[in-house]
């Protein structure tokens, strides 16, 4: 049996669904991929870390290298994909502290800001223990073996290769000290490990630096290749990364405390050195914390802030706790301490900011100081030197912040004009920053000193036009859809009368026919002498022609007119020529103005308001001329049905005229009525509608203006005769 | 005394030039969010210039820039913003250099040479003062080694805080000689000191800008006094708004030197035109009730 083949349209549609699909799949297992992105290189170097994230810790790129001054407990930054499995990372770590460890991290997930607020595996470099640790974070910390190097120790303000590479299970971690022949190595196998994962730079109760990042696919071969002892290549990496004169300045100066014998002996405040000499600068000695490292130093103490430009100076790092000798020179609200040698004295925590506003920023008392202040974005843009510069202000001042490049640029890249923002920072009235064109900048350490504490308002000009605009948009919809639905269910009383003369010619005018015919027939046999039933059936014929009539007038009446393909003039003057057709009475049909379209429903009223008074004409004042006048004025329509007939007396028959009705209809369509007669002089009755206006570009506003006004109106009038009803 | 001149200057200059003036100011020397507010009405009025003689040298930059950018021509008068000159914008302003050396001049010849000398009401909100305070140490520094500065204080415009710091000088340096009072208020608190401290006699006080009447016979101590001409400086920015709106070229930097005064010129006819503080000359008919 053969199957009938597919048609093709079902076969190409089957065929796009199919590679759609496959196409998902591919990306999704692209996505997936626990190879996507490997291997990967840092690009430090190049000043670009867009795809780090920093949770905590003050990460920044200083000189082609990533730096964490912060003494944070944990601070972590974080790339990489979340897939990624069977993988190596190494990079060169420099701790820069001695209290604390600094290293890498692998297979992290779930991480979040805190202590081991992450899963994941850690190793890195300890100067406490002078070992290299291995680990397994669950939020929470599981040391699972630590080992010391073989010789040297850890010491902060070195280099060190760190390794740690992971496949399956098994997690190992290699350390190559600067001064030793060997790496150390460690390893250890989790039963149930963490799978997947990406990885970090992270430091706890020390700063670090880290560079060479790189990232690679692991095999068993690259794992067995690990485990071997590791000799000549890390040493010669480790010799290339000898230690700095200013790291090893550092890490003596380190060892000694306040009270050795050869300290400077007396330290300044900070504010009393604007006091100094003015005409020539003296040598004084401070102590501060360290609140900017880089690119400049500023020192505070509980007085006030310095700056130093070009110290002579161990690696520092915000928080230390630092001894200043050098040439004070005072200045207008601040000191510079030129040709000064910088002694760290202990790592401390960093100095918090003072919180201040921009007006008291302005005053420069905070010059040299780390402030946190409030304002609004005005604008932003990119600096020289690979700086960012954000414009903001706040009341009545005007302020800069100043960020660099690396990280700060997608921060950057997503912050809104408008933004209210909370920044910390060294606030800074040199105009070598300010440019004279704002009393005071702010440096910026890094990315965390930028919070945005709210997204623009969005009462924007643009957003209030475009608001009005759609409300004006919606108004006219829902205008438009009222005029139509009105429009159809006019049509629809239209046709229902329509249906009903119909039914009525028929039904009813058939059957008065029908009796008429049958009267006359019996008259006609009935013999000439029966005078008394003769009588009887020639008043029952009277009857039934005039109920006949009655009928045709009723269907003529209910029988709409085409208004829609004829104008109102035309269907009156039809309408009358009809009622007066075989009399004697002269129809005559006038029209005045510009002819214009009339709404159906403004048509229909004054329709039906002329035949009733063309109908009343004929009935009852026996005119020889009947005239029908349609006016078009601007924005009115007024029809003027005159005979002259006997007319009547203003009194009570006013009402048998179907004139209430008459009324009624036009008030209906908010149209002036007025009735005009004398017995023997004839009858005027004339309507006067009111007729939308015409709408051009240059009167829209005019109109728009007039029929809110008016509706409002209308509506404090409803409202106020609402509350005299229920004063009542 | 120096504003009330600013401004009978001022009005000197509006009778020249047919304008009329908008006059207010702080009602503190120190109250720069109420300056700022008056400038921002300025920025936000119909005003077609502007005179001002900050209280504050960082906080008035934004303020004035926006008066700039809504093309406001502004004068800055008596002590210098961060802003360069140019355009709308221009500084008539008090020669402070020059006054720091009067004063170094005038401390010299009243020492011979020799002696201590403490510096008070060092106040960086006006950057004026911070010039005459170096320019003064400068010129010692430079030509008379004899002569040493054993005390710098900062100042405020609160006379009751300037007489405690003084008193607090002379109690720490019974040999002091001189007494320099960069502000008027460090002014009246130093004469109140030295009224009010024993043994103190013999020292002497150079002071810049008296708020107040000058009374050289009070006591011994107020030697002299350099004062700017805020009269003249008020009266020349008046005049050159009017003729940068008649679209004439005006200066964008002037100095006026300030003048000293002491006992034997305080009532010269130069120096009361200068201090004169009627600003009422030809506007306000008055007789006396009797």
């Amino acid at each position: 049996m053969r199957l009938p083949p597919l048609p093709r349209r079902i076969l190409v549609g089957v065929s796009v669904v199919v590679l759609l699909a496959l196409g998902a799949i591919a990306l999704l297992a692209y996505l997936h991929s626990p190879n996507r992105g490997l291997p990967y290189r840092d690009s430090f170097a190049q000043g670009a870390a867009r795809e780090w994230k920093a949770l905590g810790g003050t990460w920044e790129l200083v000189h082609g290298v990533m730096r964490n001054d912060s003494d944070e407990r944990g601070a972590k930054l974080l790339a990489g994909s979340p897939y990624w499995r069977n993988y190596s990372i190494e990079a060169d770590v420099n701790l820069l502290g001695s209290s604390g460890d600094a290293g890498l991290i692998i297979r992290s997930s779930d991480e979040e800001e805190g202590v081991n607020a992450y899963s994941g595996y850690y190793a890195g470099v300890r100067t406490r223990d002078n070992g290299l640790v291995l680990g397994r974070a669950d939020h929470g910390w599981m040391e699972v073996y630590k080992q010391s190097p073989a010789a040297g120790g850890i010491r902060p303000f070195q280099w060190y290769h760190l390794k740690l590479l992971a496949y399956d299970c098994h997690i190992v971690a290699a350390v190559a000290p600067p001064s030793t022949a060997a790496s150390t190595l460690l390893g250890i196998d989790d039963r149930n490990c963490i799978q997947s994962g990406r990885i970090g730079l992270r430091s706890y109760s020390a700063g670090g630096i880290w560079r060479n990042v790189v990232v690679k696919s692991a095999t068993r071969e690259d794992l067995a290749e690990m485990l071997r002892p590791m000799g000549t290549e890390r040493q010669a990496e480790s010799r290339n990364a000898a230690p700095e004169g200013d790291e090893t300045g550092r890490e003596q100066m380190l060892s000694k405390r306040p009270g050795d014998s050869d300290r400077i002996p007396v330290a300044l405040s900070i504010e009393s050195l604007r006091l100094g000499p003015f005409a020539k600068p003296e040598r004084a000695t401070i102590r501060g914390v360290v609140n900017l490292a880089t690119p400049m130093l500023f020192v505070q103490d509980s007085t006030g802030g310095v700056y130093i430009p070009g110290p002579n100076a161990p690696l520092l790092k915000v928080g230390d706790e630092v001894e200043v000798t050098g040439e004070a020179h005072p200045g207008d609200f601040s000191t510079t301490m030129e040709h000064a040698t910088v002694k760290v004295l202990w790592a401390r925590t960093p100095m918090p900011p003072v919180s201040v506003t921009a007006s008291q920023a302005s005053t420069g008392k905070f010059d040299a100081e780390f402030v946190e202040v409030q304002g609004h974005l005005a604008s932003k843009e990119y600096g020289p030197e690979n700086t960012l510069v954000l414009n903001l202000d706040e009341g009545p001042q005007s302020f800069r912040a100043i960020l660099n490049r690396g990280r700060g640029d997608y921060l950057f890249s997503t912050l809104k004009p408008g933004s209210s923002l909370r920044l910390r920072g060294i606030c800074v009235v040199d105009p070598a920053f300010t440019k004279n064109l704002t009393p005071f900048v702010l440096l910026l350490r890094s990315n965390e000193d930028l919070q945005v504490l709210a997204g623009p308002p969005w009462w924007s000009t643009g957003h209030v036009i475009a608001l009005i605009i759609a409300s004006l948009l919606i108004a006219l919809v829902i205008n438009f859809a009222y005029h139509r639905i009105a429009h159809w269910r006019l049509q629809g009383v239209l046709e229902e009368r329509q249906r009903l003369a119909h039914e009525m010619h028929d039904t009813l005018a058939q059957s008065f026919a029908g009796i008429g015919f049958q009267l006359q027939a019996i008259r006609n046999r009935l013999p000439g002498e029966d005078t008394a039933v003769l009588q009887q059936l020639d008043l029952a014929s009277d009857l039934v022609r005039h109920s006949h009539e009655e009928a045709r007038r009723s269907i003529a009446t209910l029988r709409p007119e085409s208004l829609e393909s004829e104008d109102i003039l035309s269907a009156l003057d039809r309408c009358a020529r009809r009622m007066v057709e075989g009399g004697s009475v002269h129809v005559i049909s006038e029209k005045e103005g510009d002819q214009r379209p009339i709404p159906l429903r403004i048509a229909d009223t004054l329709y039906r308001i002329g035949q009733e008074a063309i109908a009343n004409a004929v009935r009852h004042a026996q005119p020889t001329i009947l005239t029908i006048r349609l006016k078009y004025g601007q924005n009115l329509a007024c029809l003027h049905i005159e005979d002259n007939g006997g007319g009547f007396e203003k009194g009570n028959g006013l009402l048998g005229f179907g004139i209430r009705g008459m009324r009624r209809r036009a008030q209906s369509i908010s149209a002036k009525f007025h009735i005009e007669s004398k017995v023997g002089a004839g009858t005027l009755i004339e309507v006067a509608a009111p007729l939308p206006p015409r709408i051009t570009v240059a009167n829209a506003p005019r109109l728009v203006w007039r029929y809110l006004r008016e509706h409002w109106i209308d509506a404090r009038h409803s409202k106020q005769a609402d509350s005299y009803s229920y004063r009542g | 005394m120096i504003w009330d001149s600013a401004h009978a200057g001022a009005v000197a200059g509006v009778n020249k030039t047919g304008a009329s003036i908008y006059w207010n100011a702080p009602t503190r020397e120190d109250d720069v969010e109420a300056q700022i507010a008056l400038v921002d009405r300025v920025v936000s009025g119909n005003y077609q210039g502007l005179v001002l003689a900050p209280d504050q040298a960082l906080s008035l930059i934004s303020p004035v820039l926006r008066a700039l950018s809504h093309g406001i021509p502004t004068v800055i008068i008596s002590s210098p913003l961060p802003i360069p000159a140019g355009g709308n914008l221009s500084y008539i302003l008090n020669d402070d250099e020059e006054g720091g050396r009067l004063a170094a001049k005038r401390a010299a010849a009243l020492m011979n040479g020799h002696g201590t000398v403490a510096i008070l009401g060092i106040n960086p909100d006006i950057a004026g003062i911070m010039i005459r305070a170096r320019a003064f140490e400068q010129f010692m520094a430079q030509n008379e080694p004899g002569i040493r500065i054993v005390e710098k204080h900062m100042g405020t415009f609160n006379a009751a805080h300037e007489q405690q710091v003084a008193e607090d000088t002379l109690r720490a340096n019974p040999n002091l000689d001189l007494i320099v009072a960069l502000v008027g208020s460090t002014i009246d608190g130093s004469v109140a000191a030295l009224e009010t401290t024993a043994g103190n006699r013999s020292v002497r006080i150079i002071g810049f800008d008296a708020f107040g009447g000058l009374s050289f016979h009070q006591g011994a101590g107020l030697d002299s006094v350099i004062q700017q001409d805020t009269r003249s400086m008020a009266e020349q920015a008046v005049e050159l708004i009017h003729a940068r709106r008649m679209g004439q070229p005006v200066p964008s930097l002037v100095h006026i030197r300030p003048k000293l005064l002491t006992r034997e010129n305080i009532d010269t006819a130069e120096v009361r035109q200068m201090t004169s503080s009627d600003w009422t000359l030809g506007h306000w008919a008055w007789s006396s009730a009797q």
